[in-house]
């Protein structure tokens, strides 16, 4: 693999789940810096400038959502936060608070990897400030300059308020999004909390632009979190 | 009785004063007061007497004019005490006397006989108000006797009645308070045997808490009113069961008048069918305890046993492949290998799925879950399921009928994606390969029923609410711990919602669970 390939922070306490990542992340030929707390972590995150970082919420000096934070303070790095599925709130205090996306234990290696192109591709196009002017996912076509959406090749008509969610949604592509901050960027800070209002326009939207809406292709719900635009910049799926 | 008068009972007369009006006293009081207008009875009974007698006299014998004095002395009698009887039959022979007795309006005798007649007349009339006193007090005792047991029946019937010890300490603190026109608190001890400050409003300070721990320790009364034991502002006696002193009650009199002995024998019967009362419910309590511990310490070792297995026998096939992998690579095959990791990776998922369950029921038990409430939407959460179980229903078709109309439903999330995924993960365990399944909603006057059919073996005749205990697994296929469809009722039950299980009747089990819709979200306007 290349010399260059992206540098990978990764702060977790067992030893076992590192062994486990490090082959696996190394295997892929990412380059990788470890820690073991959360003191040591934000050490290298200061002195090495990671690409990434995978930060384990359960660690035993911080908990995860002040490591988010004080990252946050200076660096616009992708943070994915790996957690027990037990830990629901935390991950979404994390993530309020500029995680990037989260993992939940156990997962398999081509979740963690997808997890990281996607992360990676966004800090990418974060960096390079360039529009992406249409957006692709199988059937589906996103004419963002235009402001049109395609099914199949035909057009599908959206309210303003459905595309708008849409426009939200493909912005954070393969990322999770949670309740509050789609709710914030589509509707204000005032209806924060109207998790409802999701419900009934990711439905509306399920509607036009799925072929099965009960088993959704792309948008995903993310149960007690938010919702994800299923999207992974190495498979059929691209941005043109 | 009315509440008013069962309040008479103990703190004031029961009779109205011979002059008519309420007498509010204490029976002492009573006593002193009826003695008072008792002594204005005797003169009053006596000159009216003397008064038919001169118009009846000489038209009628001395004899009678006697008989009309002995009825005056027995009606005085009947009307006051002791003392105003004596002087009226004191004042009826003086009176005869004085005024028929020859020689008339002198206290002189003529004939010897009438001293006989002033003696016998005397012993007469003393006799006759002692009866009569008698027979009175008798009645009244008995009267008040009846109303005090009446009270105490009333006690007893709604302590026996309830169950809850702070409901029965309330009870027992009222109907004494009322009887006795007293503000009264029953104290239980503390696990060191210090009665607890009373809860409600009570003069409380360092002076009756000793009194009170006095009272604990030893058995005795003490405070206002007692002969034994440290003063205070309020008299305690001890609070006895067949166990020993369980309590104390303190009782605070709202007036400054001291109990009479009668009185606190009464208090004291009270006082005995509340210490019995508590201490019935405090043994129900400790057997309540003792049974949920018997059940928690067997629940335990079911689920030590169950989890046990379940996890174990994952674990060894995971241990088993992975050994053969490091220690037989060179001999094994692609294919060999390719299907011990396969192994390897198949019973880690079945691990993960007991984790999870064994998880989500302790936790739904005990009690750590809150839950988290959101709108919902049943296609949604369906979507989530059926997306996460994958390839693992590629082998059970499923048909949705899940209505446009439906509305959001308040309900956790998160659990409601496990109360699906215990049913699809039930269905692929125990129904054939290829056999279908059916989901779908509906709602009716707030509820909505979810319906999850399958084409399987169905349920065995008998079977349809024991499914739904814990560790009781369908059938000797697949894994796990049987606490799937445990676990789906604990969340429905937890969100007021019901689950049950029925057969259907062209063959296959019908798992139906209702969840309320009632209210509306606060929903965005309509565009267009």
């Amino acid at each position: 693999m290349s010399e260059d390939k992206e540098l990978i922070l990764l702060i977790e306490d067992e030893q076992q789940m590192r062994r486990f990542l490090r082959i696996t992340l190394q295997s892929h030929g990412y380059r990788l810096i470890e820690a073991s707390t959360a003191q040591e972590g934000l050490l290298q995150a200061a002195s090495r400038n990671p690409d990434v970082v995978l930060l384990d919420l359960g660690l035993p000096d911080m908990d995860g959502l002040e490591v988010t934070s004080r990252l946050r303070e200076w660096a616009q790095t992708p943070i994915i936060v790996i957690s027990a599925r037990e830990q629901e709130q935390d991950k979404v205090k994390a993530l309020d608070a500029g995680a990037d996306d989260y993992l939940t234990k156990p997962f398999s290696a081509n979740e963690l990897l997808a997890r990281i192109r996607v992360a990676l591709r966004h800090s990418i196009r974060g960096r390079s400030g360039r529009p992406e002017p249409i957006f692709v996912f199988d059937t589906l076509r996103v004419d963002l300059s235009q402001r049109q959406v395609f099914l199949n090749n035909n057009e599908v008509h959206l309210t303003p308020l459905e595309y708008k969610l849409l426009m939200v949604l493909i912005r954070h592509a393969g990322k999770v999004i949670t309740h509050r901050q789609l709710l914030t960027e589509v509707w204000g800070p005032a209806h924060a909390k109207e998790v409802q209002y999701l419900r009934v326009y990711m439905t509306q939207l399920r509607h036009k632009l799925e072929a099965d809406p009960a088993r959704p292709r792309f948008l995903i719900n993310e149960p007690g979190i938010g919702y994800r635009l299923k999207y992974d910049p190495d498979e059929r799926t691209s941005i043109k | 009785m009315t509440e008013v008068e069962k309040k008479c009972i103990f703190a004031q007369t029961v009779d109205t004063a011979p002059d008519g009006r309420k007498d509010r006293s204490s029976a002492s009081l009573k006593a002193q007061q009826a003695g008072e207008s008792g002594w204005a009875w005797s003169i009053v009974t006596v000159s009216l007497c003397t008064g038919i007698a001169m118009l009846t006299y000489p038209a009628f014998e001395l004899v009678d004019v006697a008989m009309i004095y002995l009825l005056g002395v027995v009606i005085t009698a009947s009307r006051t005490t002791k003392w105003p009887a004596l002087l009226t039959a004191f004042l009826s022979v003086a009176a005869f006397d004085f005024f028929f007795v020859p020689p008339r309006f002198t206290f002189a005798v003529a004939q010897t006989r009438h001293i006989v007649t002033f003696a016998v007349m005397f012993f007469v009339t003393l006799a006759t108000s002692r009866l009569t006193l008698r027979i009175r007090q008798q009645a009244e005792e008995s009267q008040l006797k009846e109303q005090r047991t009446a009270a105490l029946y009333d006690l007893s019937r709604e302590l026996v009645r309830e169950r809850d010890m702070d409901k029965l300490k309330a009870i027992a603190e009222q109907h004494i308070g009322k009887l006795f026109d007293s503000n009264v608190v029953v104290l239980l001890p503390d696990l060191h045997g210090r009665p607890m400050p009373p809860a409600r409003e009570f003069p409380w300070s360092e002076q009756e808490r000793e009194a009170a721990q006095y009272v604990f320790d030893n058995r005795q009364p003490a405070g206002s009113n007692a002969l034994t034991g440290p003063d205070a502002v309020a008299l305690y006696l001890p609070l006895i069961a067949s166990a020993g002193t369980i309590g104390v009650v303190g009782l605070r009199q709202k007036s400054k008048r001291k109990l009479e002995p009668e009185q606190l024998r009464y208090l004291e019967a009270f006082i005995n069918q509340t210490g019995i009362a508590i201490e019935r419910a405090l043994m129900a309590e400790e057997s309540r305890r003792a049974s949920v511990k018997a059940e928690t310490e067997g629940l335990r070792n079911t689920l030590l046993s169950s989890i046990s297995h379940d996890l174990r026998t994952p674990l060894t096939a995971v241990t088993g492949a992975v050994s053969t992998l490091l220690d037989a690579d060179a001999r094994l095959d692609r294919q060999g290998r390719r299907e011990l990791l396969e192994t390897i990776q198949e019973e880690s998922d079945r691990l993960n799925r007991v984790i999870k369950n064994v998880l989500a029921m302790t936790r739904l038990e005990s009690g750590i879950l809150m839950l988290q409430k959101e709108w919902q939407s049943l296609e949604e959460i369906v979507g989530v399921v059926l997306n996460r179980l994958g390839e693992r229903l590629n082998d059970h078709p499923v048909t949705l009928n899940l209505p446009a109309s439906l509305p959001l439903i308040p309900f956790d999330g998160l659990l409601l994606e496990q109360v699906f995924m215990n049913l699809f993960e039930n269905a692929i365990k125990y129904t054939p390969r290829g056999t279908p399944l059916e989901l779908s909603a509906s709602e009716q006057l707030f509820t909505v029923t979810v319906e999850f059919a399958d084409k399987g073996p169905g349920i065995p005749p008998g079977q349809e609410e024991r499914i739904f205990e814990k560790f009781v697994r369908g059938g000797t296929a697949g894994g796990g711990v049987g606490l799937g469809l445990a676990i789906c009722r604990a969340i429905i039950t937890a969100h007021g919602g019901r689950i049950w299980a029925e057969n259907r009747p062209g063959g296959g089990a019908l798992f139906r669970f209702t969840l309320s819709s009632a209210g509306v979200p606060p929903l965005p306007e309509r565009e267009e």
